[in-house]
C-alpha cells in the first residue's frame, strides 16, 4: 500500500523534509503519492526514488495559509496513511485531516518501522511513547529525523483542481527583524564567559544566535566585569535554563555557572583549557580557542 | 460572548518523570499544573471577558484530578466549570469529539487553546475540535482580541509576523507571549472553592467514543545519550555540528 | 512564566492535609515569591531596602491580615495564614517580618480591641496594603521584660501625650500607623498613633547585620498629641499585646520552616554538585549525616507547625503551645542555616546563595517574639507552676 504525502515546500521548490517523508515509507516497504499543494515542487517530487506518483491540488485557497482551507482541498485526494512534515502548518493540516477523516493522528515522530510501529517524544523528551499504528491515520515526522530520499525514477503528475473557502484573511504583513530571544525562552543558548576576552567579540555570539534562532547567554564574570545585561546572565544568581542545546563558549564551568545550565538537553562547550571543568558536563567539547572555533562553527550552521 | 478555553492538566514541567513497567508512572507525579500554553490562552480569554464582556467556559477532559486546575481557572475569573470525564479515551481524536460537543452544548463563540500540551506535546486539539465544528482556527498566536463581530490576531509568518482578521466561531491555539499571566487573589480563591464543577460523561454529550487504531504499546526513557565527546581542535567544528542535527537532533 | 519552581521538603506529605483553599493560598505565594521576590531579595538585602512592590503585591494577593474576619480582610485559617508565611520566609524573613507586623501586630489589635469606628477607618486601608502597620511595644531598657516599659500616656482632657520611645520597630519608618503601648496611670493600653501626629517621629535604625530587606526604627514620642479617639478601648494591661504576639509567634512557628527548607534545598543541591576528591560532596558520609539531620529536623518542625494550627483554628490552644512550636522550629531552622553554610564551604559565604542571608536573618528571629530562653522559661513555669523569670537577688 502507498502512503500519502502531503510535500512540504520552499516556494517553488521542495522542502529538504519531503525527500525525508518519502525515505520515511520506503524505509517501511511503501510507494509514496506526493500531494503537491497548488502544484509547488510537482515536477521535482516526480524525479525521487519511490514515488509512485505526484498529484498537484490547485486552487486559490492556497493563496495563504489557511489550515482549514488547504486541509478541506487536500483530504479529496488523500488516502490510506498520510505522511506529513512536523512544521507548525503540517501539524495543523494533519490534525484537520485527521478529525476530517475520523482518524487518528500521530505528530512528531522520530521512527518508523514495519508493523507499522513509531516512536515520538513525549513530556518535552523526558520519555519517549511507542506506538502502534494499525490502520489509517495521519502521521507527522520531525524535521531531520529521518533518512531522505535519493533523486531518481520518473513519476507520473496529475492536476486536480479544489476549491475551498478561506476563512481567514491578511490584514498586515509586518516583517520585523526577529527579536532576539530571551535565555528563558530559547530552544538554542549560545553563552560567552571570560575566555571571549572582551565585551566586543560578543558580537560573534549574536552572529550565530541569528543564524539559528538562539539567545545569548553571559557567565557572571561577564555581567559583573564587562557590563553585560544582568537579564543574559546564565547561573546561580541569574537565570536557570533548560534549552535543548547550550553552548558554552569560553566558559569554565564554575559551579555556580553551572548549576543554571546543567539541565540543559544537550551541551556543547569551547574553551582552550582541555582541563576547564565545563568539559564534565559537556555532550561535545571542543578544545580551541574562540577565535578559531567560532567562524568555523558559523559557517557550519550556516550550510545547514 | 461565550468564550471556551481548553484546559489540560499536566505533571508540572519542572517535576521529573519516572517511568516503570513501560509506563510514565502518575503516582510519582509530585505536582499537577495548568498545561503552560494554555495558561496563555486561559489569560487571552480573561481579556478578551474584561474588554468586551461574555461567560468565559473553562473545559477540561481528564480524570477526577483534573477538577483542581478548573477550581484554580475559577481563582483567576473563569465562570463556567466543565469536567468531562477521560473514561473509554483512547487517541486524541476522542478528545477533539468530547471537547467540540461540549463547545456546541454551552454555544461558545470562540475557543482558545494552548498549541500543544507540555505532556503529549501533540498540538492536535486545536485545529482538530476546528474542524469538527467546521470552524477556521488559527494556531501559534499570543493575542486576540474581539472588534465588532471579528477577530483578529498575530501570527508568525515567514518573515515576522502577519495581523489576520477572521469571524464566525474560531478556534485560536497559543503560544508563549510577553502577556504576564495573573496571579489569583485570595478573594478570588475563595469564591473559586464555592464554584460548582459540571462533570459529564461521554454518555452526556450523546458521544459514543468506540475503538482506535493506534495503540501506545509502551513510555520509555529517552535512549541514553552517548558518552560525552571530546575533540581537540577548532578543525572537528563542522563534525560536532553535523551530530548536533544528526545524532542528537536538536538543530 | 515559572522556569523552575520551588519544590519544598515535605518528608510526610504534611502538606496533603491542606485544604483546597490552603493549597491554592500556598500556590499563590509560593509562585509570587519564586518571581518576584528570588530574583530581586539579594540586591534589596544588599541595599538595606524593603521593596515597596512587595507591599502593593501582598495588597493585591489580599493576605495580609490573613486569620482576622470582616472590614476587608481574608478570613483565612490560622492555617493558611501559617502557609502564608512560611511561603514568604522561604523568600526571606523580613519580607515575612513585614507581613507578621502587618497582620497580627497592627491589624490584629485594632480589629480585636478597637472601636467600630476604629475597624471601619484602618482595616481595610491596612488589608488592602495602602497603610502599613507597626507594633510599638519594647523600648531601649525593657525588652523581654515589657511590664516595667516606662513609655507613658497622660489623659489632658481633649488629648493623650505621649512620651517615651519604642526601638527595634519593624516597618516603623514607612508605617502610616503605630500600635503603641504605653501606661496611662500606670496601666498598659493601646494607642494608634499617625505618622503626622505632632510629636511623633520614627528614624530609621541602620548598621543591621540581619533582616537587612527589612525596615526596622525607633519611634519617638515626645510631646505626641494624639485624639482621645485614638485609644484602643477594648483592653488593658498586658493581655492586650501579648494577645498580638501568639498570633505573630504562631506565624513565626511557620515562617522558620520556610526558611529552613530554602537551606536544606539549597545545600543538596550544592552537595550533588560539588565535586570534591573526584566525587561529589553529597558521596561523603559527613554531609550525608547532615543532610539526614536537616531532613529529621524540618519533619518535626512541619508536624509540631500543622498541628498547632488545627489547634489555633479550633480553639483548643494555650500560649504556652505557641511558645513550644516558635522556639523549637526557630532554633531548628538557624542550626539547619548554619550547618547548611557548612556545606557550602567557602560559597557558602557569598550571596550567590541565600544561606548567610537565612543565617544571619534567623538570629533575629531567635530574639525577638520572645527570645529562645523566654520561651524556655514560659514552658518551665507551665510544667512547674514556679516563674524563674526572675527572683529577689
Amino acid at each position: 500500500m502507498s502512503f500519502t504525502i502531503i510535500a512540504e515546500t520552499n516556494g517553488d521548490a521542495l522542502h529538504p523534509t519531503t525527500y525525508q517523508l518519502i525515505g520515511a515509507a520506503s524505509s517501511v516497504g511503501s510507494n509514496s503519492i506526493v500531494l503537491c499543494p497548488n502544484g509547488n515542487g510537482a515536477s521535482e517530487a516526480a524525479n525521487i526514488n519511490g514515488v509512485e506518483k505526484v498529484i498537484s491540488v490547485v486552487g486559490d485557497c492556497f493563496d495563504i495559509f489557511d489550515g482549514g482551507a488547504w486541509s478541506n482541498a487536500l483530504n479529496s485526494v488523500c488516502e490510506g496513511k498520510i505522511l506529513i512534515s512536523a512544521s507548525p502548518n503540517g501539524r495543523e493540516i494533519a490534525a484537520r485531516i485527521a478529525a476530517k477523516r475520523g482518524i487518528p493522528v500521530v505528530q512528531d515522530i522520530v521512527s518508523i518501522t514495519e508493523g507499522i510501529k513509531v516512536e515520538r517524544p513525549i513530556y518535552s523528551g523526558k520519555a519517549v511513547e511507542t506506538v502502534t499504528i494499525s490502520g489509517d491515520a495521519v502521521i507527522t515526522l520531525r524535521p531531520n529525523a529521518f533518512e531522505a530520499a535519493e533523486k531518481g525514477g520518473d513519476a507520473t503528475i496529475s492536476t486536480v483542481n479544489q476549491s475551498a473557502d478561506i476563512k481567514i484573511s491578511i490584514q498586515e504583513a509586518i516583517n520585523k527583524a526577529s527579536e532576539r530571544l530571551d535565555v528563558t525562552e530559547a530552544d538554542i543558548i549560545i553563552s560567552g564567559g571570560r575566555g571571549m576576552g572582551a565585551i566586543e567579540n560578543f558580537s560573534q555570539l549574536e552572529d550565530i544566535a541569528d543564524i539559528v534562532g538562539a539567545a545569548v547567554g553571559a557567565s557572571r564574570a561577564v555581567v559583573d566585569e564587562w557590563g553585560m545585561p544582568h537579564r543574559m546572565q546564565v547561573g546561580q544568581t541569574g537565570k536557570t535554563v533548560t534549552p535543548s542545546l547550550y553552548i558554552a563558549v569560553g566558559i569554565s564551568g564554575a559551579i555556580q555557572h553551572l548549576a543554571g545550565m546543567r539541565s540543559s538537553k544537550y551541551i556543547v562547550a569551547i574553551n582552550k583549557d582541555p582541563d576547564a571543568p565545563i568539559f564534565g558536563v559537556a555532550d561535545y567539547g571542543i578544545v580551541a580557542t574562540w577565535e578559531e572555533a567560532i567562524p568555523a562553527l558559523k559557517s557550519a550552521l550556516s550550510e545547514l | 460572548m461565550n468564550i471556551a478555553v481548553l484546559l489540560k492538566q499536566v505533571p508540572d514541567t519542572t517535576a521529573k518523570i519516572t517511568i516503570s513497567g513501560g509506563k510514565v508512572d502518575e503516582n510519582s507525579v509530585s505536582k499537577w499544573s495548568m498545561s503552560p500554553y494554555d495558561e496563555y490562552a486561559l489569560e487571552s480569554g480573561l481579556q478578551m471577558k474584561e474588554a468586551t464582556g461574555g461567560n468565559l467556559i473553562a473545559i477540561t477532559c481528564g480524570p477526577e484530578r483534573s477538577k483542581k486546575m478548573l477550581t484554580d481557572a475559577a481563582a483567576v475569573g473563569a465562570d463556567t466549570l466543565i469536567h468531562i470525564s477521560d473514561d473509554g479515551v483512547k487517541d486524541s481524536t476522542h478528545v477533539q469529539r468530547l471537547l467540540a460537543a461540549a463547545i456546541k452544548k454551552y454555544e461558545a463563540q470562540i475557543i482558545l487553546c494552548g498549541k500543544q500540551a507540555a505532556d503529549t506535546n501533540g498540538g492536535s486539539t486545536g485545529p482538530g475540535v476546528a474542524e469538527i465544528l467546521d470552524a477556521a482556527c488559527v494556531t501559534l498566536v499570543s493575542e486576540v482580541s474581539h472588534i465588532g463581530d471579528t477577530f483578529v490576531t498575530m501570527r508568525p509568518s515567514a518573515t515576522g509576523t502577519e495581523k489576520v482578521s477572521l469571524s464566525g466561531i474560531s478556534v485560536f491555539a497559543f503560544d508563549k507571549g510577553n502577556t504576564e499571566l495573573r496571579r489569583p487573589n485570595v478573594r478570588g480563591i475563595m469564591m473559586a472553592k464555592k464554584k460548582v464543577i459540571e462533570s459529564i460523561s461521554a454518555g452526556d454529550l450523546g458521544i459514543s467514543l468506540g475503538d482506535s487504531s493506534i495503540i501506545i504499546d509502551s513510555q520509555n526513557p529517552p535512549p541514553e545519550k552517548p558518552a560525552g565527546q571530546k575533540f581537540e581542535g577548532a578543525e572537528h567544528v563542522p563534525t560536532v555540528v553535523s551530530k548536533l542535527r544528526n545524532e542528537a537532533n536538536v538543530i | 512564566m515559572r522556569i523552575m519552581a520551588y519544590e519544598a521538603l515535605d518528608f510526610y506529605d504534611v502538606d496533603s492535609l491542606l485544604s483546597e483553599e490552603e493549597r491554592m493560598v500556598r500556590d499563590m505565594v509560593r509562585d509570587w515569591v519564586d518571581e518576584e521576590v528570588i530574583p530581586n531579595i539579594e540586591n534589596a538585602c544588599r541595599e538595606g531596602v524593603f521593596p515597596d512592590e512587595w507591599r502593593v503585591s501582598l495588597g493585591e494577593m489580599g493576605v495580609l491580615g490573613a486569620p482576622l474576619e470582616g472590614y476587608g480582610c481574608p478570613g483565612l485559617s490560622y492555617t493558611a495564614y501559617g502557609v502564608i508565611c512560611r511561603e514568604l520566609e522561604r523568600g526571606d524573613s523580613g519580607l515575612r517580618s513585614f507581613a507578621s507586623v502587618q497582620g497580627s501586630l497592627a491589624m490584629y489589635p485594632i480589629w480585636d480591641f478597637g472601636s467600630e469606628e476604629q475597624k471601619n477607618h484602618y482595616l481595610p486601608k491596612m488589608a488592602s496594603g495602602e497603610w502599613i502597620g507597626c507594633f510599638g511595644l519594647t523600648e531601649p531598657d525593657y525588652g523581654s521584660n515589657p511590664g516595667d516599659m516606662i513609655t507613658k500616656a497622660e489623659d489632658k482632657g481633649d488629648h493623650y501625650l505621649l512620651n517615651g520611645a519604642k526601638m527595634w520597630i519593624t516597618n516603623g519608618t514607612i508605617a502610616e500607623i503605630a500600635v503603641v503601648w504605653a501606661k496611662l496611670d500606670g496601666v498598659i493600653r493601646g494607642f494608634i498613633v499617625e505618622k503626622n501626629d505632632p510629636g511623633f517621629s520614627a528614624p530609621e535604625m541602620k548598621g543591621k547585620h540581619s533582616l537587612k530587606a527589612s525596615v526596622t526604627s525607633e519611634l519617638v514620642f515626645q510631646d505626641c498629641k494624639i485624639p482621645k479617639d485614638r485609644i484602643l478601648p477594648g483592653v488593658k494591661g498586658l493581655k492586650g499585646p501579648f494577645s498580638c504576639l501568639n498570633n505573630a509567634r504562631f506565624g513565626i512557628s511557620w515562617g522558620a520552616l520556610g526558611s529552613a527548607q530554602a537551606c536544606f534545598n539549597s545545600a543538596k543541591d550544592y552537595a550533588m554538585s560539588r565535586i570534591q576528591f573526584s566525587h561529589p560532596i553529597a558521596s561523603y558520609q559527613l554531609i550525608q549525616n547532615k543532610l539526614a539531620w536537616m531532613l529529621r529536623e524540618i519533619t518535626k518542625g512541619q508536624l509540631l507547625a500543622y498541628h498547632l494550627a488545627q489547634k489555633k483554628d479550633s480553639g483548643d490552644w494555650i500560649p504556652e503551645h505557641i511558645s513550644l512550636a516558635k522556639m523549637n522550629n526557630v532554633d531548628i531552622a538557624l542550626e539547619i542555616a548554619r550547618v547548611a553554610r557548612d556545606i557550602h564551604g567557602a560559597n557558602g559565604i557569598l550571596d550567590e546563595y541565600p544561606i548567610m542571608r537565612h543565617m544571619a536573618n534567623l538570629e533575629s528571629v531567635k530574639t525577638y517574639e520572645g527570645t529562645h530562653d523566654i520561651h524556655n522559661l514560659i514552658l518551665g513555669r507551665h510544667i512547674t507552676g514556679i516563674q524563674a523569670f526572675t527572683r529577689d537577688l
